[in-house]
C-alpha cells in the first residue's frame, strides 16, 4: 500500500509538469502574447513610460526569452527546490527556498494572496455539494434497481438524464431570475456568499435585541442554496444511473441469493449487502467527479458572483494575466490529482479484497 | 447527423463476419446491425432523434424561415425575391451541400468512398465558387417595411417569421426588450432583435460545432488510443501521462484559456473542443486495441506484413469503434454544451447569434430579468443536449450484450 501510494505520489510530478506546461504553451504562442494587454494599458501610455514597462516586465519575468526558458524559470521560481537568486542565497538549506507563484499582472497582488482567498470558496461549496449529490445518488439509486422496470424506474430515468442534460447555465439563470430577483420572489439572495454585515454578526442565530438575527452560519447557508442546487443536479443525476447499473449488477449474484435463502430481511439485503459492493464504480468517479465539478464552479461563480476559483480563472484568462492562470492550473490542477489519490485509498476501505502490493 | 454518419460508417466498416449466417442457414444480424436496430427502434432515442431532426431542418433553412426581406414582392408590377438575393455565402454553400448529399447519398450501386469524394468535391467547389462571385452587400433591414408602410407594395410574400436574426429594428426603437407578443412569438431582445429569428439562426452554430468538434475528437482519440493500445508498453505509459494531463486541467479552464489567448474565431472554437475532449475516446478505443491486438485476425494481418496504418483503421477500428460512437454521441451533447458556456461568458462569437450568448443577455439587462430571453434559448440547448444524450444512452443500452440477455 505504502509503496503503491509513493509510487503514485511521484507520477503526480511529471503530471503536473505537463498541465504547466500545456497551459504555458498555450499562452506563451498565442499572438499578441501575454504583456501584449499590459502595454496597451487603454492608450494611456507615452512612449517612454511604455519602454519603462516594457523593461521592468522584461527584467522580472524574462518575456524577451525564448518561451522554453520562460517556462523553465517559471518552474524553477515555483518549486521549492532549485536555482536560488544571490538575494536569498545566504538562508536556509542549500537548493530548498521558498516557492513563490509571482505576481498577478492585472492584480498587482501575490497570487499565492488571491488563491488562498478564493480556493477555500471554491472548497467549501464542493464540500456541501459533494456528500449531496452521493445521498441523492445513492438513495434513488438503490431505489430504482429495486423497482426495475417499473414506472419509478423508467420515468426516473428519463428525468434523471434530462437532469443531465439541463445545463447550469440555463437553471442557474432561471433560479436566480425567478427566485431571487425583485420583480418575482425575492426568496434569496442574488449576489455572493454572505450579507454585506456578515462581519458584524454573531456565529449562530439569536433573537437578542427582541428581533431576529439570522447570524453568521445561516446567513451562509442562505446564500449557498441556490449555487448548491446549481451544482448538484447534475452530479447526482449521473451518479444515481450508476449507483442503479451497480446495483443491479450485484444483485443476480449468488452472495445475494445465499443472503436471502439464508433468511435476511430484503432491506438489509440490500443496504449491508449490496449495497457496500455496489459502492466500487461510485468511487471510480469521484476521482473524475471533483474535476467536473471544480469547472462547473466557473459558470455557478459567474452567475451567483462568488469569487472562487471558477472566477478567478475566467478573469485572470480574460486579462491575460499569465502568472494567475499558471497557478490556477497548477493548483486545480493537484486538487484534482489528490482526488485521485484519494479514490484510490477509499477503495481499500470500501473493499478489503482491493489491495495494490505487487 | 451523426447517427446517420455513424450508420453509414458503420454498415461501411462492418465486420467480415455481417453476412455470417447460423448453423441452421438463417441470417444472423451482427451485434452492430442489431445495435442499430435496438436503438432506431427505442422511443427514447426517436424523440431525440425528432428533435435533432427539427434543430437541422431549422439550421440548413435559417433564411426561409426567418428573414426580413420578403421571399417574393411585387414593386410597380415588377416582381423580385429579395431574399435570395441577400442570401450569405454560408446560406448558399449550405444549401448546394444539402442538394448534393440527397443526390450522391440516394444513388445506390456507387461506393461510399466515390460518394464522399464527390460529396467534398462539391462542397469545397460551392466554397469556393461563393466566395469568388459572391459580393457581399450591406444589409438594410427596414427598407422594406418602410416601403411597406409608403404603400408602394402591391403584394409580398414573407417568411414565416419576418425579421432577420440581426435586424436590430432600427425604424421601431421601442420594440427593445418587449415580451412576446403576437408579432415577436418570443419578444426582442436588448437591440431589438428578435428573438425566435436569433433562436432559428443559432441552431446552424450549435449543430456545427457539435457536429466537427466532435469528429476532431474522435479522430485524435483513435489514432492515440489505437498507438497506445496496439503498441502497449513504453507508448502505452506515455500516451496515459498525455491522458492524465488533458484530464486533470478540468476541460472548461483549457478551453477559457485558449479562447482568451486566442480569439473569437468559430472553427478555432471547434477544434478547441476537439482538442480538449477527446480523451474518453483515446480510453476507449485504447482498451479495445489491447483487447484485439493479440487475436488471430490482428495476427494475421501483421503476418501478412500489411502496413500499420492498415492494421490499425482497416482492420482494428471497425472492430473495436462501437463505445466510440456511444461516446461520440455524448461527445456532441457536451460539446453543444461547451460552446454555450463559453458565450455565456462572454467568450464567444460577437456578430452571429449563439444560444449561450442569448442566456447571457437575459441576466445583463439592468437587474430586470427578462424571462423569455433565458426561457427559450436555454430550452433550445436543453432539448438538444437531452436528444443526444437520449441517443447516445440508447445506443449505449443497445451496444451492452449484458443487457439482452436480462431484459
Amino acid at each position: 500500500m505504502l509503496s503503491y501510494l509513493l509510487r503514485r505520489l511521484l507520477l503526480v510530478i511529471p503530471t503536473l509538469l505537463g498541465i504547466t506546461a500545456v497551459v504555458f504553451f498555450v499562452m506563451a504562442l498565442a499572438p499578441g502574447g501575454v504583456g501584449a494587454s499590459l502595454l496597451t494599458h487603454e492608450g494611456q501610455m507615452n512612449p517612454q513610460q511604455r519602454r519603462a514597462m516594457e523593461q521592468y516586465l522584461n527584467q522580472r519575468y524574462g518575456l524577451d526569452k525564448p518561451p522554453v526558458v520562460q517556462y523553465l524559470r517559471w518552474l524553477n521560481k515555483v518549486s521549492p527546490f532549485g536555482y536560488r537568486d544571490r538575494a536569498d542565497a545566504k538562508r536556509g538549506l542549500p537548493w530548498f527556498k521558498s516557492p513563490d507563484l509571482g505576481e498577478s499582472f492585472s492584480r498587482q497582488r501575490p497570487v499565492t494572496a488571491l488563491i488562498s482567498e478564493s480556493l477555500p470558496i471554491t472548497l467549501l461549496l464542493n464540500v456541501v455539494t459533494i456528500p449531496i449529490i452521493y445521498t441523492i445518488a445513492i438513495l434513488t439509486g438503490i431505489q430504482a434497481a429495486k423497482r426495475r422496470g417499473q414506472l419509478f424506474d423508467v420515468g426516473g430515468g428519463t428525468i434523471l438524464l434530462g437532469l443531465w442534460s439541463l445545463p447550469t447555465i440555463l437553471s442557474g439563470v432561471l433560479l436566480i431570475g425567478f427566485l431571487s430577483n425583485q420583480e418575482y420572489l425575492r426568496l434569496f439572495p442574488t449576489n455572493g456568499l454572505h450579507d454585506i454585515q456578515a462581519d458584524a454578526m454573531t456565529f449562530l442565530p439569536t433573537t437578542a435585541g427582541g428581533s431576529f438575527q439570522r447570524g453568521w452560519l445561516l446567513d451562509t447557508l442562505w446564500h449557498l442554496v441556490l449555487p448548491v442546487v446549481c451544482m448538484s443536479y447534475g452530479g447526482f443525476a449521473f451518479l444515481s444511473k450508476l449507483q442503479r447499473g451497480a446495483v443491479l449488477e450485484n444483485i443476480s449474484l449468488d452472495y445475494v441469493r445465499t443472503a436471502r435463502a439464508k433468511g435476511l430481511a430484503e432491506k438489509e439485503v440490500l443496504y449491508r449487502h449490496v449495497f457496500r459492493n455496489s459502492l466500487i464504480p461510485l468511487i471510480t468517479v469521484a476521482a473524475n467527479l471533483l474535476p467536473a465539478l471544480l469547472a462547473g464552479t466557473v459558470v455557478v461563480e459567474t452567475i451567483f458572483g462568488i469569487s472562487g476559483m471558477g472566477r478567478l480563472m475566467v478573469e485572470a484568462a480574460f486579462v491575460r494575466d499569465r502568472e494567475l492562470v499558471l497557478s490556477d492550473a497548477l493548483v486545480i490542477g493537484l486538487v484534482g490529482l489528490i482526488a485521485y489519490l484519494l479514490a484510490d485509498i477509499c477503495y481499500v476501505v470500501a473493499d478489503p479484497r482491493v489491495s495494490y502490493d505487487a | 447527423m451523426t447517427l446517420d454518419a455513424a450508420v453509414s460508417s458503420a454498415l461501411a466498416a462492418a465486420p467480415p463476419d455481417a453476412q455470417a449466417s447460423d448453423s441452421g442457414g438463417r441470417p444472423v444480424r451482427s451485434l452492430r446491425r442489431q445495435a442499430i436496430h435496438d436503438t432506431l427502434s427505442n422511443k427514447r432515442a426517436r424523440a431525440g432523434l425528432v428533435w435533432i431532426s427539427i434543430v437541422a431542418f431549422a439550421g440548413v433553412f435559417a433564411p426561409f424561415l426567418a428573414n426580413s426581406y420578403p421571399f417574393l414582392i411585387k414593386i410597380d408590377g415588377r416582381i423580385s425575391s429579395p431574399l435570395l438575393r441577400h442570401l450569405s455565402r454560408l446560406d448558399i454553400v449550405l444549401l448546394i451541400a444539402l442538394a448534393a448529399a440527397i443526390i450522391i447519398f440516394s444513388r445506390r450501386h456507387v461506393r461510399v468512398s466515390v460518394k464522399w469524394a464527390a460529396f467534398a468535391t462539391i462542397i469545397a467547389a460551392a466554397a469556393l465558387g461563393s466566395r469568388l462571385f459572391h459580393a457581399p452587400g450591406t444589409n438594410v433591414y427596414d427598407t422594406y417595411r418602410q416601403l411597406q408602410r409608403d404603400g408602394k407594395i402591391q403584394w409580398a410574400v414573407y417568411a414565416p417569421v419576418r425579421f432577420s436574426p440581426n435586424d436590430r429594428m432600427r425604424d421601431q426603437p421601442a420594440l427593445r426588450l418587449t415580451p412576446p407578443s403576437r408579432h415577436h412569438l418570443m419578444g426582442t431582445e436588448a437591440n431589438g432583435a428578435d428573438v425566435l429569428s436569433r433562436i432559428i439562426h443559432a441552431s446552424r452554430i450549435a449543430l456545427a460545432i457539435g457536429l466537427i468538434a466532435t469528429s476532431i475528437a474522435v479522430v485524435i482519440g483513435v489514432v492515440i488510443g489505437g498507438l497506445m493500445g496496439y503498441f502497449s508498453g513504453r507508448v502505452d505509459i506515455i500516451g496515459m501521462r498525455l491522458i492524465e494531463v488533458f484530464e486533470a486541467i478540468p476541460s472548461l479552464f483549457l478551453l477559457i484559456t485558449f479562447v482568451a489567448f486566442y480569439g473569437r474565431n468559430l472553427y478555432l472554437i471547434m477544434a478547441i473542443i476537439g482538442l480538449v475532449s477527446w480523451t474518453g475516446d483515446a480510453r476507449f478505443i485504447r482498451a479495445e486495441f489491447l483487447r484485439l491486438r493479440k487475436q488471430d485476425f490482428v495476427q494475421a494481418a501483421i503476418a501478412g506484413g500489411l502496413p500499420l496504418r492498415s492494421i490499425l483503421f482497416r482492420h482494428m477500428l471497425p472492430n473495436g469503434i462501437s463505445p466510440v460512437l456511444v461516446s461520440a454521441s455524448f461527445g456532441v451533447a457536451s460539446a453543444i454544451l461547451s460552446e454555450s458556456v463559453l458565450s455565456f461568458l462572454g467568450l464567444g462569437l460577437v456578430d452571429e447569434p449563439s444560444w449561450g450568448q442569448m442566456l447571457n443577455q437575459a441576466l445583463n439587462v439592468g437587474g430586470a430579468f427578462t424571462w423569455w430571453i433565458a426561457v427559450f434559448p436555454g430550452l433550445a440547448i436543453f432539448l438538444t443536449v437531452f436528444g443526444y444524450n437520449l441517443i447516445g444512452e440508447s445506443m449505449r443500452d443497445a451496444l451492452d450484450p449484458r443487457l439482452h440477455g436480462i431484459a
